[in-house]
């Protein structure tokens, strides 16, 4: 009978249709399992972004709690205000809706928007720790610190680093030319096509050759490898013949019979370029290792990284050059303050960090950053040594305009040679204050002699930090 | 005093009470009460239905109502959660569906007879498939419209019910014929090319509509309802064979003859060169299942907004999105136990032309089910058609109730005189 086989056909084509659904639920749990994170994060996919926009992103604030960035609700959403525009601009970054976020913006997007991480493999349970009101974010900046740096740099080219150097805390993040994160999106094609680099972190991004900021750290070298000692006595001609290179003393000065602190007060490049030598490319190599040089930071402060020549390939010219921080050396302010900070605290470098702690909108700890011992660099009796050398420098050598008086200040200057023009003007140190001891480094660029026009603003920054700590308990 | 299947066939509607009350709880205090007498006729008139059904018809299906009312409630509840102006629309279409459906079990319950008038029938379907070819009114990029007076009709719609009536009337009286072997031509047997014309004119028609109208969705639906009816009926795997072939040919003379084709493909093979210009509807529907992940981001807690026509075509990316993985499944699974109890029906019936009736109702539903779930997903190429009683839509809607009607009647036992 027909009946029966039409029923077996129709089975048949059910059957047919079960497998088409079979294969129809198993592909879209491939779509929604698998490939899931991938088509959720896409760039082009705006669910993210238009989540984001319902959320009143978190305060920034200074170690003292003020605002550096905070969220103003308008008619058509939110709008990102900046208290100190410029002055922060480096360490706050900004938000930027059609052009990405930058500095502390990006770094604690999350953070800031209230996400404890990724949210949407809970489903509808994310609702649930989906705040209306983002973090905030507590950071090591001091404003007034801040302030005082960036209006002590005037409208130089140039940037500030100023360290806690027994925490490795940082106070004060400043570069300049600066941008104003109230008026970014407006601004942009100006800021982006600047020929000074305005959008530029030069505190963190910035590249320079060291010059003879980095003399502290050889004459370390050359006690620990013992290639010479505090007594010995170097005579400076004013010049170095290394081969067919010829080093000179800047303005052609003859520094005479020195010892190492005495070459290290007077900046003696023949001195230092001889210690380079003496040590040799392997030491050399070692030694930028042990600072820390060729190791990343890897945190918030976003580091550009740190340029060493490849030592082994370098003539004995290049080798003394390496020893007054010339050479293909290229480091940022952050790291000379880093330098600086470990003959202030016994030889032991601290990581510097910018982001304190994270709160709840009610003030409630989420996360908290923990000191961190980073390097044991050197012995405490070489650095407070180098330290004492470092005083002097401030006291009666290159850096006496950093000087202030009932305070003990180490320093160094530095006049750095660059490809690009004229030198670039370094002062790095630290002064302990009654409070804490403070690490600092000050680049200027392009604008000559590091003791002149590096050191003053070393002055002007620790003057404001006792001014302002005096009057506040 | 009710059976657990009665207090179950109450679900629909307290699922759709629920959901637009959380979708009120965040316009509150902003709450517009008047969709409530909306809500409530439609449950009033749905468990009216259900009570007076079991009761004057106990030994037809008792399922696949509250199903139909399952998807009628997730479709309203989505609409008025992507569209909230269409929401009250859509109730009224759903409305006149139950009255549409009402009018299907009291006045077909003979079915069956329209064997007699299979030419009628025929015509009128080619009827209607020509004024959609010949008056067809461009909206959304294809001619599936016709405009009569203040209403938009989609007459492909009806036009699928009208070819599944001819096939199972034209075919239960010829199936005699067309699988004696007659010409055996190579290793296929097949019947005076009389008999398998009006096949192939349907077949030539679904091609046409996918060339003049760009309406793919509906031209595979009716190539597919087709092959399957006329499988059934045969059991001649020859017929499939030859629809397989007409199917390849006509399909690549369109990629090489018409650029939309070649488009329509690109896009599904390489959605991500484009996705912001012509992938990009298919593109945000990705995104869509892939943001809802296993269990979804809520209800009312996604953005599909970002989908275009997300409330017809597309309802099901945002069940995908807001309800995940899981919802989604749920989803399919229901449709899943629908058509199981279709099969079920058609299996049940002793008429030859009520099995085929009842089995070509319920592939109808499958293949369209399927087609637009496999094009929002890009398992296939993307084709605009409605997702049976939850897309936006008044002619889906009609016409899901008019195929749920026939079923129901179907699942009656049928009078000895059939």
């Amino acid at each position: 009978m027909g009946n029966r086989n039409i029923k077996k056909y129709i089975v048949n084509s059910a059957v047919f249709f079960l497998g088409l659904f079979l294969i129809l639920m198993l592909y879209i749990t491939y779509l929604q399992t698998i490939d899931s994170d991938e088509l959720a994060n896409n760039s082009l996919n705006r669910r993210s972004a238009q989540m984001d926009d319902h959320i009143a992103r978190g305060l920034i604030v200074d170690d003292k709690g003020r605002k550096l960035a905070y969220s103003e609700k308008t008619a058509s959403g939110f709008s990102r205000k900046y208290p100190l525009g410029e002055i922060a601009a480096p360490v706050t970054g900004y938000v930027g809706k059609n052009l990405g976020n930058a500095g502390i913006e990006a770094y604690a997007n999350a953070d800031l928007l209230g996400k404890t991480g990724d949210l949407h493999k809970i489903g509808p349970l994310a609702q649930l720790f989906t705040a209306d009101q983002g973090n905030t974010v507590k950071l090591t900046i001091d404003a007034s610190i801040q302030k005082a740096a960036y209006d002590a740099l005037g409208n130089r080219r140039g940037a500030v680093v100023v360290l806690d150097s027994s925490t490795g805390a940082v106070l004060a993040m400043v570069s300049r030319p600066s941008f104003n994160p109230n008026s970014l999106e407006q601004d942009w094609n100006t800021l982006q096509n600047s020929p000074d680099s305005v959008l530029l972190n030069r505190a963190t991004q910035g590249l320079y050759p060291p010059g003879s900021t980095i003399k502290p750290m050889i004459a370390d070298a050359s006690l620990k490898e013992n290639v010479t000692n505090t007594d010995e006595i170097f005579n400076c001609p004013g010049y170095l013949d290394v081969g067919n290179y010829h080093l000179v003393d800047s303005h052609g000065e003859v520094h005479g019979k020195v010892n190492l602190k005495e070459a290290l007060t007077e900046s003696c490049n023949v001195t230092f370029g001889t210690l380079a030598l003496r040590l040799g490319a392997s030491n050399l190599e070692n030694t930028f290792d042990r600072f820390g040089f060729k190791k990343s930071l890897d945190n918030e402060l976003s580091e550009a990284n740190i340029q060493l020549p490849d030592f082994h390939h370098l003539n004995d010219g290049e080798i003394s050059q390496v020893g007054i921080g010339q050479s293909t050396v290229l480091v940022t302010p952050l790291r000379m303050a880093m330098l600086a900070s470990v003959f202030a605290n016994q030889g032991v470098m601290m990581k510097p960090y910018l982001i304190d702690q994270i709160l709840s909108p009610n003030n409630i700890i989420i996360k908290k950053s923990h000191v961190e011992k980073w390097l044991e660099v050197t012995s405490a009796q070489r650095a407070q040594l180098i330290k004492s050398y470092m005083e002097n420098v401030v006291q009666h050598g290159t850096g006496t305009e950093a000087a202030v008086s009932g305070i003990v200040i180490a320093g160094k200057t530095g006049t750095a040679e660059n490809s690009g023009g004229a030198d670039h003007a370094w002062f790095m140190g630290s002064a302990d204050l009654p409070k804490r001891t403070i690490a600092f480094s000050i680049i200027i660029e392009n604008s000559g002699f590091g003791g002149t026009e590096a050191a003053p603003i070393a002055r002007k920054v620790i003057t404001n930090i006792l001014d302002t700590e005096e009057g506040s308990p | 005093m009710f059976s657990i299947r009665q207090r179950l066939s109450l679900l629909p509607g307290l699922l759709l009470l629920f959901g637009v009350w959380i979708l009120d709880l965040k316009q509150y205090p902003h709450i517009d009460i008047v969709p409530y007498f909306w809500i409530l006729a439609i449950i009033a008139a749905s468990v009216t239905i259900d009570i007076v059904l079991r009761k004057y018809a106990p030994d037809a299906d008792p399922y696949i109502f509250p199903l139909a009312m399952l998807f009628v409630s997730v479709g309203l509840i989505m609409i008025d959660r992507l569209k909230p102006i269409l929401f009250i629309p859509q109730m009224r279409w759903v409305l006149i569906g139950l009255a549409v459906f009402i009018l299907v079990i009291r006045y077909g319950k003979n079915i069956h007879r329209l064997v007699q008038y299979q030419y009628m029938v025929g015509l009128f379907c080619l009827a209607t498939l020509c004024s959609t070819l010949l008056l067809g009114t461009d909206i959304g990029g294809h001619q599936a419209w016709i405009i009569i007076g203040p209403f938009q009709v989609q007459p492909s719609e009806f036009a699928k019910l009208l070819i599944i009536l001819f096939l199972s009337a034209y075919l239960t009286d010829h199936k005699n014929v067309l699988s004696l072997p007659s010409n055996r031509v190579l290793f296929l047997r097949l019947p005076p090319l009389r008999f398998i014309a009006p096949l192939v004119v349907i077949w030539g028609i679904s091609v046409l509509m996918f060339i003049v109208q760009r309406d793919l969705g509906s031209a595979l639906l009716f190539f597919g309802i087709a092959v399957f009816i006329t499988y059934m009926a045969t059991g001649n795997k020859s017929y499939v064979f030859l629809a397989g072939i007409f199917f390849s040919v006509a399909g690549t003379m369109t990629y090489f003859l018409f650029a939309h084709v070649r488009v329509r493909i690109a896009i599904w093979l390489h959605p991500w060169a484009d996705p912001t210009g012509q992938a990009y509807q298919i593109v945000q529907s990705l995104f869509a299942f892939g943001s809802g992940g296993l269990l979804g981001s809520g209800f009312d807690h996604g953005y599909p907004g970002l989908i275009p026509e997300v409330h017809t075509d597309f309802i099901f990316s945002a069940i995908g999105e807001e309800l995940g993985l899981l919802g989604a499944l749920a989803v399919i699974s229901a449709y899943l136990l629908l058509f199981y109890r279709g099969f079920h029906i058609a299996l049940q019936c002793r008429n030859e032309m009520r099995m085929l009736l009842a089995a070509g109702l319920s592939i109808s539903l499958a293949l369209q089910v399927f087609i637009i779930l496999a094009g929002i997903t890009k398992l296939l190429p993307l084709t605009g058609i409605t997702l049976p009683f939850l897309s936006y839509g008044g002619s889906s809607m009609v016409s899901s109730f008019i195929i749920l009607g026939l079923l129901f009647v179907l699942s009656k036992k049928e009078n000895s005189n059939g």
